[in-house]
C-alpha cells in the first residue's frame, strides 16, 4: 500500500507523462504539431481555460465547486467592452470587469456561508443570473469596437512570446505563492480536509471560503480579458460550458472533487492536456463529434487512475 | 500499483492514437502534407445543421472534380467563436493554402481572418459576412463574400405573408441570435415588406436562438401572451419547426400561418403537411460549391469577384420546389432580382 504523500507524488508525475506521451504521439502522427509556432497557438488557446481554473482549483480543493465561471466571464467581459466602447482608459475598464466577477463571486461565497447554500445550488443560480444580467445589459447584441491598444493584450509579444501565455503565467505564479506560501492557502486545503475540525480549530472558515469564491470570480474576469482582446468583441453569450472545461481540467490535474487534494500545477497540466488534445485532433482534422467523446474518455482515465492510486477503504 | 497507473496512462495514448488514424485515414490522408494537391479548409459554424451538411456536401463535390485536398471542420456549437478561432489557428499551421469560412460571430471572425493573412492564407466567407468596421480594426482581408441576400429573402418572406393573409394578420416573429448578421438583414428585409400593409400588426418579435427547442417554448410564451397571433415569421426553420410544434400543442394547427426560412427538409415536409406556409429556400450546398470553385480561381490567380449571391427561392405547397430566381453573380448590394412567387419554374436541384 502506498502511503497518501507517494500516492500523490506519483499521480502528479502520472498527469506529467500523460502530457508527455500526448504530445510524443501526436509529433509521430502529424508533422505539424512539434513546431514553434504550433505550440505557442496551443498555450495561447489554452491561456483562457487555464486562467478559469485557476480559480476552480481553489474552490474545488475548498470542497466547493463554482457552475457560475461561463456567465460571470460573459458579464466581465461586457462590463469590460462597454466601458472600454464609453470612452474609459484601460486602467479604468480592466479592473471595472474584474470587479464585476469578484462581485459576483462574493455574492456565491455569502450565500454558500451566510445562507448556507450547497455550492452547487449557489452557483447554478449564478450562472443563470450572470448570464441573464450580461444579455439584459447589452439587449443581446456583442459589444465591440474599442481602441486598438486594447488587443495588444492578445496581439503583443514580449521576447517572442504571446502576451496571453505571459499574462496566464503571471496569475499561475500569483496563485501559486498564494496557494503554497500563505495562511490563507493552508486554510483552503484543511476547510477542503476537514470543514468542522478547522472551524472548531478556531479558523474563520466562513470568511476564508468566501474569499475562494471571490478569487473564482476574479479569474473568471481575468479570463474575460482575455477572451475579449483575442476576439475584440465580447459576446453576451461567450463562455457557455467553460465551467465544465475549467472543472475537467482541475480534475485531470489531479484534483479531489472532495477537496482537500490537489495542486496548481497539477491543473496547468490538466488545462494544456485538454488544449493539446483538442489542437491535435484539429491538426489530424478529426470531426468535432468525434473529439468530445476523446475528452470524456481522457476525464474519466484521469480519475480512474485516481481512484486506483487511492488507498482501499478499511 | 505503479503499473495500474501505466496501464491507465497508455489507454489514454491508445485512444488518442486510434481515433487519430482511424480518422486521417478516412480524410483521405488530408493531414500527411504529402499530397502535392493544394490544400484547402472549410470551416463551418457547425455540423450538426442540415444547413451546413448541405454546403459541406456541395464544397466537397467540387473540390473533387478540381482536384482539390478539402479539409473540413466545425464547432460544436454554431455559437462558439473562440472554438472557430482555435480550428483556424490550428488549421494555419497544417499550411493550407485557402481559407473557406462560415463565420459564428460577423465581428469575432475578424482576428482569427488577420492571422490567416498573417501566414499568407487567403480567405472566402461564406453565409455571414464580416463586419467592415471590425475587419478594418483587426486588418482582416476576404477575397470574396458567398452567400445569399438575406435582406431580399426576408422581403420576399414578408411580402409573401402580405399576399397570402390578404393584408391582415397578427404577427409574431422568432428572431436569430441579436447583432448576428444574417438573422438582422432577414429581419429588416422582413419589417421593410409588410410595414407598408396597416392590415400587419408585429405584436411580439423575440430571440429564439436559432434553435428548435427554443422556438417551441418562446413561441408558446407568444402565445400565451397574445392569443390573437394568427401569422409567424420565423428567421429560421429550425425555430418556425419549434412554433409548429407550440401551434399543434394548443390544437391551433392550419391557424395560424407560419412562414420559414432556409427550406431544410423538415420544413419541406412541414410544408407537404401544411403546418407551415412557406420558407424561403437558400442554396447551401450552390454556396460550397461557388466557394470551392473561388477557391480555385484564387490558386489560379485568377480574380473572383467581391461578393457572389447565390439564388433564393420561396418553397410552398404549390412550390415544393420553389419558383426559381437566376442568382446574381457578382452583384453589388442590391443583390438578387426579387422572386416572386409566381414567376416561372425553373427545375431546381
Amino acid at each position: 500500500m502506498l502511503n497518501t504523500a507517494a500516492a500523490r507524488r506519483a499521480r502528479e508525475l502520472g498527469t506529467l507523462v500523460g502530457l508527455a506521451l500526448l504530445v510524443i504521439l501526436l509529433s509521430l502522427l502529424t508533422p505539424h504539431f512539434l513546431s514553434v509556432s504550433n505550440l505557442l497557438n496551443v498555450m495561447e488557446q489554452t491561456s483562457i481555460n487555464a486562467v478559469i481554473a485557476v480559480g476552480m482549483t481553489f474552490v474545488i480543493l475548498s470542497g466547493g465547486i463554482d457552475l457560475s465561471v461561463g456567465s460571470v466571464l460573459a458579464l466581465a467581459g461586457v462590463v469590460l467592452a462597454s466601458a472600454l466602447r464609453a470612452g474609459a482608459t484601460m486602467p479604468l475598464s480592466i479592473p471595472a470587469g474584474v470587479g464585476a466577477g469578484a462581485v459576483c463571486g462574493l455574492v456565491n461565497g455569502l450565500l454558500i456561508t451566510r445562507g448556507r447554500l450547497p455550492a452547487f445550488i449557489a452557483t447554478l443560480g449564478m450562472m443563470s443570473i450572470a448570464r441573464g444580467a450580461a444579455l439584459v445589459f447589452t439587449e443581446g447584441r456583442p459589444v465591440s469596437g474599442f481602441e486598438s491598444s486594447f488587443r495588444t493584450i492578445s496581439t503583443g509579444r514580449v521576447l517572442g512570446l504571446p502576451a496571453p501565455i505571459l499574462i496566464t503565467a503571471a496569475i499561475y505564479v500569483v496563485g501559486y505563492l498564494l496557494l503554497t506560501r500563505t495562511r490563507f492557502g493552508r486554510y483552503v486545503y484543511a476547510i477542503g480536509g476537514n470543514e468542522e475540525a478547522t472551524r472548531l480549530s478556531g479558523v474563520a472558515a466562513g470568511f476564508h471560503k468566501t474569499v475562494v469564491y471571490v478569487l473564482s470570480g476574479v479569474t473568471a474576469g481575468l479570463a474575460a480579458v482575455l477572451l475579449t482582446a483575442r476576439l475584440n468583441s465580447a459576446q453576451p453569450i461567450a463562455g457557455i460550458n467553460y465551467e465544465l472545461d475549467a472543472i475537467a481540467a482541475t480534475v485531470i490535474g489531479g484534483t479531489s472533487l472532495s477537496g482537500g487534494v490537489g495542486t496548481l500545477h497539477g491543473t496547468l497540466i490538466g488545462a494544456l492536456i485538454m488544449g493539446v488534445l483538442r489542437n491535435g485532433l484539429n491538426l489530424l482534422g478529426t470531426s468535432s463529434f468525434f473529439q468530445q467523446i476523446v475528452i470524456g474518455i481522457v476525464i474519466i482515465t484521469a480519475v480512474l487512475v485516481d481512484s486506483m492510486l487511492k488507498p482501499a477503504p478499511k | 500499483m505503479t503499473l495500474r497507473r501505466f496501464a491507465g496512462l497508455l489507454l489514454l495514448a491508445v485512444v488518442a492514437a486510434a481515433c487519430g488514424a482511424r480518422e486521417s485515414s478516412e480524410a483521405g490522408g488530408a493531414s500527411g502534407g504529402g499530397s502535392s494537391k493544394p490544400r484547402v479548409a472549410l470551416v463551418l459554424k457547425t455540423l450538426n445543421s442540415p444547413f451546413f451538411i448541405d454546403m459541406e456536401r456541395g464544397a466537397k463535390e467540387a473540390a473533387q472534380r478540381l482536384g482539390m485536398d478539402l479539409t473540413v471542420q466545425a464547432a460544436e456549437r454554431e455559437v462558439d467563436v473562440d472554438k472557430q478561432m482555435q480550428i483556424i489557428e490550428n488549421l494555419i499551421q497544417t499550411g493550407i493554402k485557402v481559407l473557406v469560412v462560415t463565420p459564428s460571430g460577423s465581428k469575432e471572425i475578424a482576428p482569427a481572418i488577420a492571422k490567416a493573412n498573417a501566414a499568407g492564407i487567403r480567405v472566402i466567407v461564406v453565409d455571414t459576412r464580416v463586419d467592415p468596421k471590425s475587419a478594418a480594426e483587426s486588418g482582416a482581408k476576404v477575397e470574396t463574400y458567398v452567400g445569399s441576400d438575406n435582406y431580399e429573402g426576408g422581403r420576399i418572406a414578408g411580402k409573401y405573408l402580405v399576399e397570402a393573409t390578404s393584408g391582415k394578420a397578427t404577427v409574431a416573429v422568432l428572431e436569430g441570435i441579436p447583432g448576428h448578421e444574417t438573422g438582422d438583414q432577414r429581419l429588416r428585409g422582413f419589417k421593410d415588406a409588410v410595414k407598408d400593409a396597416k392590415g400587419i400588426r408585429i405584436v411580439a418579435s423575440q430571440t429564439a436562438n436559432w434553435e428548435r427547442d427554443q422556438g417551441f417554448t418562446v413561441f408558446q410564451n407568444m402565445l400565451e401572451a397574445h392569443p390573437e397571433i394568427d401569422a409567424v415569421f420565423s428567421c429560421n426553420d429550425m425555430m418556425a419547426l419549434g412554433a409548429v410544434e407550440a401551434i399543434a400543442a394548443r390544437g391551433k394547427t392550419g391557424k395560424i400561418r407560419v412562414v420559414g426560412y432556409d427550406a431544410v427538409e423538415d420544413a419541406r415536409k412541414a410544408i407537404r403537411d401544411g403546418a407551415i406556409l412557406a420558407s424561403v429556400a437558400q442554396f447551401p450546398s450552390e454556396m460550397g460549391r461557388v466557394a470551392i470553385e473561388s477557391a480555385d480561381k484564387l490558386l489560379k490567380g485568377q480574380p473572383v469577384p467581391a461578393e457572389q449571391l447565390v439564388r433564393i427561392d420561396l418553397v410552398t405547397k404549390d412550390q415544393p420546389s420553389g419558383a426559381a430566381a437566376p442568382a446574381a453573380g457578382g452583384g453589388g448590394a442590391a443583390g438578387a432580382p426579387p422572386a416572386s412567387p409566381s414567376a416561372a419554374s425553373g427545375g431546381t436541384r
